[in-house]
């Protein structure tokens, strides 16, 4: 029997791309660019409560027209692993790895459609780290994809929304990688960044693959396989923890107010809860030095 | 509790998202663009509550605000 393959869990702007790399670069593991596959075959799972509790969606619909959901599953199952068998054959390797950022956002799909069949590298960021990076991101694209925009519609504020967007996606990583603890396995962006070696020999011992020497430095130094995925890490030569504990630069109304959003979250993967010491007056306080410090830079 | 350089530092560091393992004493922070009115204004925040003063107009000046030496120099003077 071949050996299962390997779905990388994390927020989207959790490092998911350097760990792609690190895993693509093992001389037994294929890990392409992102494809969306699961993503895609996690909406093919959707489904809805209609009038009168009525559910409705594929699995539904099918097993009306006479086909059990184990069988279903087992279809859709071998027709998304198709493509990574596929693309791990062709690239020499004996299996294959698949990270696509957005997938945490389909986690209970992609649970019921993987657990038993594949091992799970769950990576976690802090939450505000997160969600600075995420602002960052859409800066730059000038855009919402579709399963952020749902946060953004509901808060007004932007990164309350992206903040939310983490606790949601975090906590469903977090509650996948409790429930199947056998096949899964818990890792920190903030560690995977400081030493890189330890973090991948972890993984590697979990994912039962050998230590192969030289393996981050291939990965970070190849350009090769270069698609979808975060545009920074492909600039990279080297790990740097440049972007830990960014949020610390962001102003203090903004770090407690993401704090009330995330503490509990964070606390429950293990980070320091954020202080949460801005109030009214502080936030009026800084309003007043600004104008005080805007008359300064009109007098220099 | 006197405001240490390396606490300053590191606290500029954070906010600014700057190296500063170089700064000089007399290095120029805010005229040269360094640190920007959001870092700065956190600093200000930061100084009122460590030294326990309320900043007026008049304390806001580059004299007092625009070097590492500076800053710890008007921070020393606030706490006394």
């Amino acid at each position: 029997m071949s050996r299962p393959g390997i779905v990388v869990l994390g927020t989207p702007r959790s490092g998911t791309t350097l760990l792609r790399r690190l895993l693509d670069a093992h001389p037994n593991i294929a890990c392409p660019p992102e494809t969306y596959v699961l993503s895609g075959a996690a909406r093919f799972l959707h489904e809805e409560t209609f009038a009168q509790g009525l559910k409705i969606g594929a699995l539904f619909g099918l097993g009306y027209a006479g086909f059990e959901e184990a069988d279903v599953l087992a279809r859709l199952r071998a027709f998304a692993f198709g493509f990574f068998e596929e693309h791990a054959e062709k690239a020499g390797k004996q299996r294959w790895a698949e990270k696509t950022a957005f997938d945490a956002f389909h986690v209970p799909a992609i649970r019921r459609l993987c657990a038993g069949h594949v091992k799970f590298v769950c990576l976690h960021r802090h939450g505000l780290d997160v969600a600075a990076s995420i602002a960052e991101l859409v800066d730059k694209t000038g855009g919402f994809v579709e399963e952020l925009h749902r946060y953004v519609t509901r808060y007004p504020q932007p990164l309350e929304a992206y903040a939310r967007a983490w606790v949601d996606t975090a906590t469903a990583i977090e509650d996948l990688a409790q429930a199947e603890s056998d096949d899964a396995l818990s890792i920190r962006y903030e560690r995977l960044t400081e030493d890189p070696e330890a973090v991948l020999r972890e993984v590697l011992a979990f994912v039962d693959e050998p230590w192969d020497d030289g393996i981050v430095e291939r990965a970070l130094g190849s350009s090769e396989n270069v698609g979808f995925g975060d545009w920074k890490t492909y600039a990279r030569a080297k790990v740097d923890t440049r972007s830990v504990q960014r949020w610390k630069s962001l102003p203090a109304a903004t770090q407690s107010m993401l704090a009330e959003v995330c503490n509990p979250t964070l606390r429950r993967l293990g980070y320091d809860a954020v202080a949460t010491e801005a109030d009214d007056e502080d936030a009026r306080r800084r309003y007043e030095l600004g104008l005080l410090l805007g008359r300064l830079k009109k007098e220099d | 509790m006197a405001l240490t350089r390396d606490a300053l530092v590191k606290y500029l560091e954070d906010k600014a998202r700057v190296d500063l393992s170089d700064v000089k004493d007399d290095t120029e922070l805010f005229s040269s663009g360094t640190i920007d009115s959001f870092a700065m204004v956190d600093l200000l925040v930061f100084l009122e509550k460590h030294t326990g003063t309320k900043m007026g107009p008049e304390d806001i000046t580059l004299d007092n605000l625009d070097s590492v030496g500076r800053i710890l120099a008007f921070a020393a003077e606030q706490a006394r």
